[in-house]
């Protein structure tokens, strides 16, 4: 293999992963940056594998890309995230009949969570609905621990969430803005049983990341390629369609704050 | 701070939540917007509050805020985002004129004229449709209007569609009565020659079809028309080989290898033009002396209703072919040399197929008796004189020379088609 080649880590969540994939590599290759591509089966394993030096680049959950800059002491590099996950936010959902008109109210009842290693079905919803003053040693939990080492990506353990509110195994669950919006839109959602109490703050999601030892050409090449792809290039479309975006953006690192604080509250470093 | 912001086009979501139907009322309503555009969203469902901001990151639309109206509405803004698909394009509103109560394909392509060239991007999106970009590249290869639409394509469409027959009872099959075994033997050997030669007329513009641009679709569904008739052909001259206890006659070398020259031809114009103009141009006056010759009504009937609907191919072909001349003066080198391409492949295959010949001359004759069968022959050389003068006055009507025509009609395929 040549030592041009990007060798970049992403985890398989999903068989559209290996397409994706493909579709990236094919798509560098012509814009003249080689890159080849490992998957793996859980963010665990791609973070030691980065921090041992073995691949380039890893595409990060925001779980995974705050243990990495935990890991390095800062000093990985952040290259790139989607559009979409600037800004995500979680969505605390209850049932219509359960009587629940303010946060308070959950205390006592059942609330529905997703994976433990969910940013945005577990660690922030709870993290924040403490902030907000609610007592969770009164909350009684019912977590959906699916796909465990995939951080939620899979969106399984919120689907699980819906479902406990919809069968009324729950009076409020937590789920992401994302698969809140997009079940109702795909009319899998019934109003009349189930409706959004109240709204996290923005926090942010995915993240490429890089340790300080990759060769500035490289990160240069990486983001040009990854910069100039385009929503309206059916070459293009089919990858950001799949991968959940318009467009690539710069990082930004602010959105992270809260995760940092929620995993030190709830010890989960 | 809200109020500062002058909404371009406002929804009334009334109390529907977001799931559960304002999905209904939203999208189309941004849909209208230029990107930058704002959309004010009136609702008086509290959970549209937490819910439209979730909506429009989603969407990457801006949530600009809400404020609760004076009579206790919450009136949502949105900012159509610029990487949110772009604003729809209406098409102008022109309504369609009646004639007499029909509403007819021609009106609707002079009110929606086809572009001069087609985008393979659009793919199947019917003409006048808005087009979201980044769709998959179609493989329409027939993308520019002049080559392959006449300004007729239209009307001819509505002919066709208004002259559609039935083969099971639109013939008076009743009629049909065995004949003495040589002529019943002929009409099975032109019934078969005839349905042999609809079949290459059916399969050869089938090949074209999907290469035509959607926007072009009068096109195709003149097309669609053109295969429906010779599928009824086929069946009608099967029929009638077989109703009264005849049977098949023999495919001749001679005619397959004509018909696998048409089959392989990879240009439109130019299959329209060996096909339609030089080959079912001559198949008309070959119905018409079967039509003048036939033994009972029935065959008369099926072979002047063929007549009448490969008038109408040969009048698409016609057009086609002119309005593509006239566009493009290089066409007619082209076109000859398809020509003489064709008759070198057929170099050496001898006249009109022995079969065929001896069919008509024995249907003309009515029978085998000596001197009638004279005047049977030269009912037949009458034909293929026929042929070739109304071969030569549709060339000139093409648009070719008179030396030209002669040269074209000359080398045309003995076997007619």
């Amino acid at each position: 293999m040549s030592d041009h080649t990007i060798f970049i880590g992403a985890v398989a969540y999903d068989p559209k992963v290996v397409t994706i994939w493909e579709g990236i590599r094919d798509y560098f290759r012509e814009a003249g940056v080689p890159v080849d591509f490992a998957l793996f089966s859980n963010y665990e394993r791609q973070v030691e594998t980065l921090i041992e030096g073995r691949i380039d680049i890893a595409w990060n959950t925001p779980l995974a890309h705050v243990r990495v800059q935990k890991r390095t002491g800062g000093r990985s590099v952040s290259l790139a995230m989607r559009d979409t996950d600037c800004d995500f936010r979680a969505k605390i959902v209850v049932r219509r009949d359960a009587g629940i008109q303010s946060l308070r109210d959950i205390e006592g009842r059942t609330l529905a969570v997703g994976s433990r290693d969910s940013t945005q079905a577990r660690i922030l919803p709870l993290h924040f609905l403490r902030q907000e003053g609610v007592d969770l040693s009164r909350v009684s939990l019912l977590p959906f621990d699916t796909d465990l080492g995939k951080h939620g990506d899979t969106g399984t353990s919120e689907l699980d969430v819906l479902a406990a509110l919809h069968s009324g195994a729950a009076g409020a669950g937590a789920v992401g803005d994302l698969v809140w919006v997009n079940e109702q839109a795909a009319g899998r959602v019934d109003p009349s049983k189930v409706e959004v109490l109240w709204t996290t703050p923005g926090f942010d999601h995915c993240m490429f990341d890089a340790l300080d030892t990759l060769p500035p050409e490289k990160a240069d090449a990486f983001r040009r390629a990854l910069f100039a792809m385009r929503w309206d290039d059916p070459r293009h479309r089919r990858i950001l369609e799949l991968e959940g975006l318009r467009q690539w953006v710069p990082p930004r690192d602010e959105g992270y704050r809260s995760l940092r604080a929620a995993l030190d509250e709830q010890g989960l470093w | 701070m809200v109020k500062e912001v002058a909404a371009a086009v406002a929804v009334d979501g009334g109390a529907l939540p977001l799931g559960g139907g304002l999905l209904a009322v939203v999208p189309p309503a941004v849909a209208l917007l230029e990107p930058g555009g704002v959309l004010a969203v009136l609702s008086s469902a509290p959970s549209v509050r937490e819910d439209l901001p979730s909506w429009c990151r989603v969407e990457r639309c801006g949530y600009l805020g809400h404020e609760e109206m004076p009579d206790g509405r919450d009136r949502h803004l949105i900012e159509k985002g610029p990487s949110s698909p772009a604003r729809r394009e209406a098409e102008p509103a022109r309504g369609l004129p009646l004639r007499e109560g029909r509403l007819l394909a021609a009106d609707v392509l002079a009110a929606y004229p086809m572009p001069e060239r087609a985008s393979p991007q659009s793919g199947f999106a019917p003409r006048g449709a808005s087009v979201e970009p980044g769709g998959p590249p179609y493989p329409f290869s027939l993308l520019e209007r002049d080559h392959i639409a006449p300004p007729e394509v239209g009307s001819l469409y509505d002919q066709a569609v208004s002259a559609q027959w039935d083969a099971t009872r639109d013939i008076p099959w009743d009629r049909v009565k065995r004949l003495p075994a040589a002529l019943e033997s002929a009409v099975g050997q032109i019934m078969t020659f005839l349905a042999e030669n609809e079949l290459s007329a059916l399969y050869v513009p089938a090949k074209f079809l999907p290469r035509i641009h959607p926007a072009y679709a009068e096109v195709a569904m003149f097309l669609a028309t053109q295969l429906a008739d010779e599928a009824r052909h086929i069946d009608v001259f099967l029929k009638r080989a077989r109703i009264a206890g005849g049977s098949l006659g023999t495919s001749s070398v001679t005619t397959s290898r004509s018909l696998l020259s048409l089959l392989e031809l990879e240009d439109f114009t130019e299959a329209a033009f060996l096909l339609s103009v030089l080959g079912e141009g001559t198949f008309l006056d070959l119905l018409r002396f079967v039509e003048e010759h036939a033994p009972d009504e029935a065959t008369a009937e099926l072979v002047r209703r063929a007549r009448a609907d490969e008038s109408r191919h040969v009048h698409f072909g016609l057009a086609h072919v002119r309005h593509a001349l006239a566009q493009d003066a290089s066409l007619y080198g082209r076109l000859e040399a398809a020509v003489r391409r064709r008759a070198a492949t057929l170099h050496g295959v001898g006249g009109v197929p022995a079969p065929l010949q001896d069919a008509l001359t024995v249907l003309a004759a009515r029978g085998t008796e000596a001197r009638a069968v004279a005047r049977g022959h030269e009912a037949f050389r009458t034909l293929l004189e026929t042929m070739h003068e109304d071969r030569m006055r549709r060339l000139r009507h093409a648009g070719f020379t008179a030396e030209q025509a002669q040269v074209l009609s000359d080398l045309h395929t003995p076997n007619f088609m």
